[in-house]
């Protein structure tokens, strides 16, 4: 990646107005799929995303059930109109890796083993891409996992840092996703204290290497504080104790 | 039972520390308890445990569940019991030992879209859930208004010794029949007394996790809170010899899962 | 090679009876009259990406739409014409029955029908989007997602598409030696009119305006009719059962009052002719 023009300026605020350290608007809401077991709609800067689960229920074809757990599958998918360019809606070499990695970022937290020679379903699909669309798909997944009733040890809070200015920043956006010098998305299970997905495109020094990866985890915690803030409000409402009754 | 702490928990969030058994949908690592459910995380002197408020319904051998014919082959029926996966009937369990595919029409016995009430005869890590007709009130439910409910608001329907559904039953003179796979039908003599118990039923459902669920069941049901000795309704005719049949504790029995023993 | 099959929604007898019970006193058993649509909501704007968008929900239905404008080379035989391309993916998200991968026949039907109502009113003035005769004209895609399947989606769909196309700004193009170059500025889609897709089923005698998924799951038949101001552009009759042709009269008599209500919800929703 080659950086062509500042994208932080004197007063160190980014292209979108946020400090280095700041995260874009996220907004999670729970159960927006009528159809599905489990489902959220994340917005996260301008990516709008909804991710839908279905199971665990019957594999077909049956002989891709798995006798001792259940087999997971993903799909993330981009709607043609979700980016500044149409997209074809044939899935493509990108959509098809995040599919996987987004699988692998999701596995570890699903208690797999309780579910023998079941499927569960997980489709991500990206109504408005901006950077970091990865990493939104990957909350709403988990958040709509948690909503479908699946066992997991954990949820997984997914966030990029980069660099920028050669400044590690917190959460890339889309033009410094293009033009900025590196992007480390990071997806972690924050009571496991267990990274399930991390990719870095870009340079970095040892020393950046570690402080982008500290940022993006800071990142991943704040947006936990989010999740579990809408879970907790489709379930419980306003209500955060439960009232013992007399 | 006053020692149980009760708090409304997400997967991933610790329950307990120590040694507490875990009883269900938790996992313990380390020291430590955590959930692994959306719900309400009850940790006494028994252990620890999450009462769900979301997931669907994974059979269990003896349960009483109500299905749809979805097929059948020369051999079983195949029922979808909202579940994980489809249960299979066995042609012999309704036609017998000596059943002959050639001469026994199964499709007029029991024909794509019947519901059926069964109970759930085996079902392990290895097999389909497999379903029997054998015992009383079991087989094909004729009529009756149909619903789906969250399979982990059943216990909640029921309520401790069936207090709330008998509520519900007889404030509304209605016959509800509730699968553990979250299928509910109700019948009753009057359109209205069938709207009510669906009205009173989507209130369960949605507000189990609340506490006093059963005093306002009864204040949407204007069942008198305080029966003394006098039928809970007044236009009830023979079944209510234990008027209302609350709770002696509710602090226990509101959130008391009754299927779970 | 189309293949007769059962229907993917099996109603339960309970349920069939009781929808016929009621039917027999005039009544759906969501309370609706036989002519009455579910509660229809239309929300433009909301994928800023695109050209134009809408999202529209019909009852539980759920659709959003996008209008992409690229250029290209005219389709054969209509080379002064902007070219239109309506598609629709049913999401595996919308449904426990649907699929990932490519569409299957329903899919095909649903995304064509549409895509006929829109091409047949001649809702978009095409001989407007042309840049260079017979070589370079506007390629107008239309795709929609459906994001929740719950009856009718050929409607759901349509409005989607519909209002999408209404809101969308296209980018004014010209060409500058042999290449096309944006000018930055922005015109509305040349409209001329606004068709209106309205879906009735067959169930018995009873013919009943814009199923819902259950009912879908009973009917003998179904016919979609598009309208415009002026009268019909376009049809498809589909599934196993038939209509007599009193019944077509009258259905056909229904799209038109029908599509009247709604060509002005999309109207007030997309803000079109005022």
């Amino acid at each position: 990646m080659t950086q062509t023009r500042n994208l932080i300026d004197e007063n160190g605020k980014r292209t979108d107005g946020r400090t280095i350290d700041e995260l874009r608007q996220v907004k999670i809401t729970v159960g927006t799929v009528k159809n599905a077991d489990g489902s959220a709609f994340i917005e996260f800067g301008k990516n709008k995303i909804v991710a839908a689960v279905y199971g665990p229920r019957e594999v077909h074809p049956k002989h891709l059930a798995q006798s001792d757990r259940c087999v997971l599958r993903c799909r993330y998918h981009m709607s043609p109109f979700s980016t500044d360019t149409r997209k074809n809606p044939a899935p493509s070499r990108r959509e098809v890796e995040i599919s996987k990695v987004m699988r692998e970022a999701l596995e570890p937290a699903v208690m797999l083993e309780d579910y023998p020679r079941a499927a569960i379903d997980v489709f991500v699909e990206v109504l408005q891409s901006d950077g970091g669309s990865r990493c939104a798909g990957i909350t709403a997944a988990s958040v709509a996992l948690a909503d479908a009733g699946i066992n997991m040890r954990d949820i997984v809070a997914a966030c990029a840092a980069g660099k920028v200015d050669d400044k590690i920043v917190l959460d890339i956006n889309d033009t410094e996703d293009k033009e900025g010098g590196a992007d480390m998305p990071v997806a972690y299970m924050p009571t496991l204290g267990q990274i399930t997905l991390m990719q870095l495109d870009g340079r970095l020094s040892p020393e950046q290497f570690n402080e982008c990866l500290d940022k993006a985890l800071v990142g991943c915690k704040m947006v936990y504080d989010i999740q579990r803030q809408a879970l907790m409000q489709k379930y419980f409402g306003n209500e955060t104790e439960v009232k013992e009754e007399q | 039972m006053n020692d149980i702490r009760r708090r409304y928990v997400i997967p991933g969030d610790k329950i307990a520390e120590g040694n507490y058994r875990p009883l269900m949908n938790v996992v313990k690592s380390g020291n430590a308890l955590y959930a692994t459910r959306i719900g309400i995380a009850e940790t006494g002197r028994d252990g620890a445990k999450v009462i769900p408020l979301s997931g669907v319904y994974i059979p269990r051998v003896n349960d009483l569940v109500i299905g749809k014919i979805t097929d059948h082959t020369s051999l079983s029926w195949e029922v979808d019991i909202n579940s994980c996966f489809s249960a299979h009937l066995p042609a012999s369990d309704v036609f017998g030992r000596d059943f002959s595919p050639a001469r026994d029409d199964m499709s007029k016995h029991l024909a794509v879209g019947d519901m059926i009430t069964a109970r759930v005869a085996a079902f392990d890590r290895t097999r389909d859930p497999m379903l029997t007709l054998q015992d009383r009130d079991l087989g094909k439910i004729p009529r009756g208004e149909l619903l789906k409910i969250s399979p982990t608001r059943v216990p909640r329907l029921i309520g401790k010794r069936g207090s709330m559904i008998q509520t519900i039953e007889q404030a509304t003179q209605t016959r509800v029949l509730i699968g553990q796979n979250g299928i509910v039908v109700v019948t009753g003599r009057t359109p209205e007394g069938v709207e009510m118990a669906v009205k009173a039923i989507r209130m369960v459902e949605e507000e189990a996790h609340t506490a006093n669920l059963t005093q306002r069941i009864k204040v949407l049901l204007n069942v008198p809170d305080e029966p003394q000795g006098a039928p809970a309704a007044s236009n009830e005719a023979q079944k209510t010899a234990e008027p209302a049949a609350a709770p002696a504790d509710p602090a226990e029995g509101e959130l008391e899962v009754e299927s779970e023993k | 090679m189309s293949v007769s099959k059962r229907s993917t929604i099996i109603v339960e007898h309970l349920r069939r009876q009781q929808m016929l019970d009621n039917l027999a006193k005039g009544r759906r058993l969501d309370g609706r009259a036989f002519d009455e649509q579910r509660p229809l909501e239309i929300e433009v704007d909301v994928i800023k990406k695109a050209n134009g968008s809408a999202r529209v929900k019909l009852g539980n239905s759920e659709v959003i739409a996008g209008v992409k404008v690229e250029t290209g080379e005219p389709f054969e035989g209509l080379e002064d014409k902007g070219a239109l391309i309506v598609s629709g993916e049913v999401l595996p998200i919308a449904s426990p029955h649907v699929e990932p991968g490519p569409p299957d026949e329903e899919t095909v039907e649903l995304a064509r029908v549409v895509d006929r109502g829109i091409r047949e009113s001649e809702m978009v003035d095409l001989g407007k989007l042309v840049l260079v005769p017979g070589k370079i004209v506007y390629t107008i895609f239309v795709d929609c997602s459906i994001v929740n399947a719950d009856g009718n989606l050929f409607d759901a769909t349509s409005y989607a598409a519909v209002s999408a196309i209404l809101t969308a700004k296209i980018p004014i193009l010209e060409m500058k030696d042999d290449k096309v170059v944006d000018t930055g500025s922005t015109m509305p889609m040349p409209v001329t009119t606004v068709p209106v897709s309205i879906t009735q089923v067959r169930i018995g005698d009873a013919i009943l305006v814009d199923p819902a998924s259950e009912e879908e799951g009973c009917m003998d038949a179904r016919i979609t009719i598009d309208t415009t101001d002026e009268g019909y552009c376009a049809l498809q009759k589909g599934f196993t059962g038939g209509f007599s042709p009193d019944q077509i009269r009258k259905a056909a008599e229904t799209a038109r009052i029908k599509g009247e209500q709604v060509r002005a919800k999309i109207k007030e929703a997309t803000g079109f002719g005022r």
